[in-house]
């Protein structure tokens, strides 16, 4: 695998806290990989070892190619990041700022400033105070500093916090394109589980520290939770019958019977055919698939909102 | 920031304008309410010696506070606004933001400097100043000139606090800290090697030996040497 990320065995402490813990991944160019984990998991840490802001305490990661050490900056020109909050010079203009930044970067065409504030439709907004944005603005600007100087790797932490509903589908197009149509490579920390189902190539899921299971998006759909979900003129009476088919049942809070064996998953018609010659006809029918956001709630030990 | 320092640093000229005026007629500033009957007036005569000996004094000690407010401020920021971040991880090495930004403190600080030297001047002139040898002028400058290059030195452990302890009011309280503890070692004699007495000590024409200057050449490169160490090694957490 051509690889633009990848650790091995990384391992950050802070004191007597461990941040980050044994954590090895591989990102693939091109690939949209989602690193999911609640606060605290261990995701900012991460991004800060990728980035070389924080050195780590044993293992050790490589972006591009190039080993993460002091020093070393070669690969940074074709890196661009978001971490943790977007933020910027208040007192200095959107225009000013991105100015600020590439001149940080030298190299990168003047034209590129204003392309990117073109790209994230920041042109209302060019010529006023950072300071003064909404935070879904600022959010932007972060992203227009991440992406103004076309890198090949984009290292985003929680690149669709703070924007409204049409500026996340705005930024899951625009990252879907780099990757699509550029060849860029997308590492990035989400709590938008929706949004990373329908982005993300692979996913990394981080708890405690711990990496616990990197899966592409066929794994992930072999790996949900499915369940037939079924209601009938008499439920009583067909749970009944489904016990004595064989098939173990469990009734939902709001009353529905959910069946979660295999053969009623992938057959739900020949369940419906034995309920309406037992003339208990079913009045709604329906496999239901577990979510990203429950997957990833049950791998980490976080269902119904209780935590493990 | 560079408004708010200018304005601050240019109160110094026009305060000594204001104790020129005083002097000339201390009668009429009496009778017109300038200053109160109890004033006591022993700063000298209003001409130009005594207006720039004010000038060097303010500079001397003054200078120490406001160059070290502007590197806390010019490396502070950084921390107080999040943008650290965004220049850790860049084809421009952090040696060479570091670096830059020193640089800014200096040009900044100088130029504070000949602003309020040109008010000074101004100020002066307007005032009618009796006339003085070309030497009194020369002798304030290379004095002013010495003065701010040994505080400039001085302002790098200020931005080593601002980077170690990541904001601008840390490094703040260790500058009034080496303020007190220069008064301190002043009055007890010592001053002559405590780096943040030395420049005050300089304007006030004390015979300064090799290793006062010496002192305070090693405290900004040590202090220079910290801040691109602390950039370089130190994990950034902000």
């Amino acid at each position: 695998m051509n690889t633009d990320i990848e650790t091995d065995n990384l391992v950050k402490r802070y004191g007597n806290v461990t941040a980050v813990d044994g954590v090895s991944l591989r990102v693939a160019k091109g690939e949209i990989y989602a690193f999911l984990g609640l606060n605290g998991a261990g995701k900012t840490t991460t991004i800060r070892l990728l980035l070389g802001m924080a050195k780590p305490t044993s293992g050790e990661a490589r972006v591009l190619g190039a080993r993460i050490r002091i020093g070393e900056r070669k690969q940074w020109d074709s890196v661009g990041y978001l971490v943790e909050t977007a933020d910027a010079y208040p007192e200095l203009t959107v225009r000013e700022n991105l100015e600020t930044m590439r001149r940080l970067r030298p190299g990168t065409a003047p034209q590129a400033v204003d392309r990117i504030i073109e790209r994230l439709d920041l042109g209302a907004f060019a010529d006023r105070c950072a300071g003064t944005l909404s935070h879904g603005n600022a959010q932007r600007l972060g992203l227009a500093k991440a992406l103004f100087h076309n890198p090949a790797l984009v290292i985003l932490d929680e690149p669709a916090s703070g924007l409204d509903p049409a500026g996340i589908v705005e930024i899951r197009n625009l990252l879907t394109e780099l990757a699509r149509d550029q060849g860029v490579t997308v590492f990035m920390s989400s709590h938008i589980l929706g949004e990373v189902s329908r982005l993300a190539h692979r996913i990394g899921i981080i708890h405690h520290g711990r990496l616990l299971q990197e899966l592409d998006m066929e794994e992930l759909d072999r790996n949900r939770r499915r369940r037939l979900l079924l209601r009938t003129t008499n439920d009583t009476a067909a749970r009944a019958l489904l016990v004595g088919m064989g098939f173990s049942t469990d009734i939902t809070s709001d009353g529905t019977i959910a069946v979660k064996d295999c053969m009623a998953i992938e057959r739900p018609d020949d369940i419906a055919t034995r309920l309406v010659n037992a003339g208990h006809a079913p009045t709604m029918l329906y496999v239901e698939e577990e979510n990203l956001e429950h997957y990833f709630l049950r791998l980490v030990g976080v269902e119904e909102g209780n935590a493990n | 920031m560079p408004l708010f320092t200018a304005l601050g640093f240019a109160m110094v000229p026009l305060g000594g304008g204001f104790f020129m005026i005083v002097l000339k007629d201390p009668d009429m500033a009496r009778r017109v309410g300038l200053i109160s009957t109890k004033a006591q007036l022993t700063m000298g005569a209003a001409d130009w010696p005594t207006y720039l000996r004010f000038l060097t004094m303010a500079i001397g000690a003054g200078g120490i506070i406001l160059f070290g407010l502007v590197a806390a401020w010019v490396f502070g920021r950084e921390y107080s606004d999040r943008t650290a971040k965004d220049l850790l991880a860049l084809p421009t090495s952090r040696s060479a933001i570091v670096l830059s930004k020193c640089v800014v403190i200096a040009v900044w600080s100088a130029a504070l400097t000949v602003v309020i030297c040109l008010i000074t001047l101004c100020v002066g002139a307007a005032l009618g100043l009796p006339p003085a040898a070309p030497q009194v002028f020369w002798q304030s400058g290379i004095t002013i000139m010495v003065a701010v290059c040994l505080t400039i030195s001085l302002t790098t452990p200020i931005a080593f606090a601002a980077s170690a302890w990541r904001g601008y009011l840390p490094p703040i309280a260790v500058m009034i800290l080496a303020m007190v503890v220069a008064q301190l070692t002043t009055a007890a004699g010592w001053g002559e090697y405590f780096p943040w007495a030395i420049p005050a000590l300089f304007v006030q024409g004390e015979k300064l030996g090799a290793i006062s200057y010496a002192i305070v050449v090693l405290t900004g490169i040590i202090g220079l040497a910290g801040t691109i160490l602390w950039w370089e090694l130190a994990d950034q957490t902000r």
